[in-house]
């Protein structure tokens, strides 16, 4: 029966998004609703039901497989159309579906006055499809195949509002900088088809010990260029730059791709293939070394956006960069944890934020917002329980799950001890640049000059996603508390068939608790005295420092040294090989060879002089001098 | 010379004899003989009309050849072959000739050397 379910959790989406698609003539809004929200939402009705089932089993009985039929079958190399249902999909499922069907419910109100409503939930249908392949694929053939259509899902959406130029460039770039990581994904599946003769997670993850071996060059290839796939889809350092400038989408595309699902597709990955970063230690270190650099290069840029939803994709870009810093070191339980939380009060954020831009009619610069909590008073409450999430503050679900992670690295040698304490310091920007986007959104006095549009509160469909999502993140955390228990650990213990043992100590975690509580009331109350206590000390401190809030502004100037080191080169040899071997070489022999035609032509046209006798006389003195030329030879 | 004397010519050529009666160089020299002589009109001649009588004279020269072989070799394919070739020249005729009448009614001027609009 999960097998039936997990193909139809699967197909729901995606049929909803035939529909919308195939629909004569624009459908009725309400239609597109009904559609829209209802597929999704019977997904996860279903995901809720593989769930309960799942849990009502023994733990090494969680696993399913649900095959459809045998989809390439080659010599040494046998491919399935088959789903894998265990604890870690159905994690990621209940996520994907859930957040998702209250993400396109918040659509319905947010995209209200678009004139593409229907395309807009067909292309969200399609992501849905798309994510859910990838985190239910049995095997790496369709990972990869899911990995590459929520790309194709975060381009359409980004690109949504085509008509802006600056739009279709940011979706233009997704998609570059997810191929790369596609490429990275493709040729690792190649040495595993190579090595081990399979794509098949369980025969993959179970032959991998003999057949790539321990800490061989093997192992580190395939675990390193798996991981170039997952920091292209998770925005890590290098390939981190497209995740801000995807906040072109509309808001509800970033809090579901860019911020809760999506991005975090890469953290799966390494959680899935568990096995085989265990295999490769020093890919595993690599890893939570860009996680951790990814996580304080996005928080110091976080500091200084002005576009609040700039702010909330440099921190989703820092977030992940925590997640994939304990998957690195090997904490993943806790990653996923982490996952987990960020997912509900990330999609948090992004929403309430996104009732403020809608109140304001697409006004997204924090210079034009300030005293939107005496306006909108419920969107407020939500934020601010949003802040304290990813702040850190207890009981917030952030603190548990930030501090598990921290926790376990301080547990982790030497390399884990320095990471966690960046992570620390990360903590400390996080609560600092959230709470700046809150104070200076939210409190303050108002925009000299007033607000853009006057805001107005939101109707249910756009309040009620943002109420349960608070709720969730308010509560989420209490699902591991060290010490007492750690259900969500239990709960994916038979996916993580490599566990490393890492377990944070009880000393480590007060440690850790404490600091970064400290950390994050410290950040709180220096926001708090610079935007609020008074306003002129912001503008005050704003001349000190140029320098630096430039580099930052300008968000390191990655996209500029790629801009000078990549493109342009690119751009350049392009236009030699158009200028020189284009024009000269290929289009100069064709158009060689068309005059030699025509010239020839041209030469021999005087033979066909029209003079019948000339003709016969030439036929005549043809024969004659065949004839000779045969007499003289055949003597 | 009476016709009992040429009984024996006769009956040798009734029996296909190939070294009796007419040697077979007389026939191959007239019918190089009427090649050249079509050869020479073909060559000269501007009119079409009679552009056709010197290639009937071409078509013919051969079937003469067709023919002293086919006796000297004593089997029946030049025969056949020569029929052939007079229907073919029947047919060429009647295109030829519908041709001329063509140009006629155009009230053109029959000289070969004029029609040359296909020319290159």
């Amino acid at each position: 029966m999960i097998s039936v379910l997990a193909w139809l959790v699967l197909g729901l989406p995606l049929l909803g998004c035939v529909i919308l698609s195939l629909w004569p003539g624009e459908p009725d809004r309400r239609i597109t609703r009904v559609i829209g929200v209802g597929f999704p939402a019977a997904a996860f009705v279903l995901t809720a039901i593989i769930f309960v089932t799942l849990l009502g089993r023994d733990a090494e009985d969680r696993l399913e497989i649900a095959t459809l039929w045998n989809w390439v079958q080659s010599d040494g190399l046998s491919i399935d159309l088959a789903l894998q249902i265990d604890p870690l999909s159905v994690l990621m499922m209940l996520v994907v579906t859930g957040v998702g069907s209250l993400i396109v419910l918040y659509s319905t109100e947010y995209m209200e006055h678009d004139r593409d409503y229907r395309r807009f939930f067909a292309e969200m249908g399609f992501f849905l499809f798309a994510m859910l392949l990838l985190v239910e694929a049995a095997n790496f053939f369709f990972l990869i195949v899911g990995w590459g259509l929520v790309g194709l899902a975060s381009y359409l959406l980004i690109g949504y509002y085509y008509d802006r130029p600056s739009a279709v460039a940011a979706a233009k770039k997704a998609f570059v900088v997810n191929v790369i990581g596609d490429i990275g994904m493709v040729i690792a599946a190649f040495i595993l088809v190579r090595e081990l003769g399979t794509l098949d997670y369980g025969e993959v993850f179970a032959t991998a010990p003999e057949g790539l071996g321990a800490e061989t060059g093997v192992a580190t290839a395939v675990a390193l260029l798996l991981f170039v796939g997952a920091a292209a889809k998770s925005a890590q350092i290098p390939l981190h730059t497209w995740l801000p400038d995807a906040m072109e989408g509309p808001t509800p595309v970033s809090a579901l791709i860019h911020a809760a699902t999506m991005v975090t597709a890469g953290v799966y990955m390494i959680v899935r293939c568990n096995v085989l970063y265990e295999l490769a230690p020093y890919a595993g270190d690599l890893v939570a070394i860009v996680g951790a650099a990814t996580l304080l290069m996005a928080a110091t840029i976080a500091l200084v956006q002005v576009d609040i939803k700039r702010v909330l994709a440099w921190s989703t870009v820092s977030q992940i960069g925590y997640m994939i810093m304990g998957a690195g070191l090997g904490a993943y339980d806790s990653s996923m944890f982490h996952f987990l939380t960020h997912a509900f009060f990330k999609a948090l954020l992004f929403l309430a934020v996104g009732i403020a831009i809608h109140a304001l009619a697409g006004e997204q610069s924090l210079d034009r917002m300030g005293g939107l909590r005496r306006h909108l008073r419920l969107t407020h409450a939500a934020v601010l329980v949003g802040c304290l999430s990813i702040a850190g503050i207890p009981p917030f679900s952030g603190f548990f799950s930030k501090d598990e992670i921290l926790a376990t690295a301080l547990d982790a040698g030497t390399l884990g001890t320095v990471l966690a304490i960046v992570g620390l310091v990360g903590a400390g920007l996080t609560a600092f640049y959230m709470f700046r986007l809150f104070f200076r959104a939210f409190w303050g006095p108002e925009p000299e000059g007033g607000y853009a549009h006057a805001p107005h509160n939101p109707g249910m469909a756009m309040s009620a996603p943002v109420a349960v999502l608070a709720v969730l993140a308010a509560v989420g955390g209490l699902l591991q508390i060290p010490g007492v228990w750690h259900p969500l650990k239990d709960w994916l213990e038979p996916t993580l068939l490599a566990d490393p043992g890492l377990e944070a100590t009880t000393g480590g975690e007060l440690i850790v608790s404490i600091v970064s509580v400290a950390l994050a009331i410290v950040a709180i109350g220096l926001a708090y005295w610079i935007f609020v206590a008074d306003p002129e000390r912001r503008l005050r401190l704003a001349g000190a420092a140029t320098g630096t809030r430039a580099l930052l502004t300008d968000q390191y100037r990655f996209d500029e040294v790629y801009e000078e080191a990549l493109i342009q080169p690119g751009r350049d040899l392009g236009d030699t090989l158009t200028n020189g071997v284009e024009r000269y070489g290929v289009q100069g022999t064709m158009e060689g060879v068309v005059r030699g035609v025509i010239d020839t032509g041209r030469g021999l046209r005087v033979v066909q002089s029209g003079l019948v006798r000339g003709y016969v006389f030439a036929m005549v003195a043809g024969v004659v001098a065949v004839g000779v030329i045969f007499s003289l030879v055949m003597r | 010379m009476s016709l009992a004397s040429l009984a024996p010519l006769v009956d040798a050529a009734a029996v296909g004899d190939p070294q009796e009666g007419v040697p077979l160089a007389l026939y191959l020299a007239v019918s190089g003989g009427l090649f050249l002589l079509g050869l020479l009109g073909v060559l000269t001649r501007r009119n079409p009309l009679l552009l056709f009588l010197a290639v009937e004279l071409l078509l013919n020269s051969a079937n003469l050849a067709l023919v002293g072989f086919s006796r000297y070799w004593n089997v029946t394919d030049g025969h056949v072959f020569a029929l052939v070739v007079m229907v073919v020249a029947a047919a060429e005729v009647v295109i030829g000739l519908g041709l001329v009448v063509a140009v006629f009614r155009q009230r053109l001027a029959l000289d070969v050397d004029q029609m040359s609009s296909m020319k290159g």
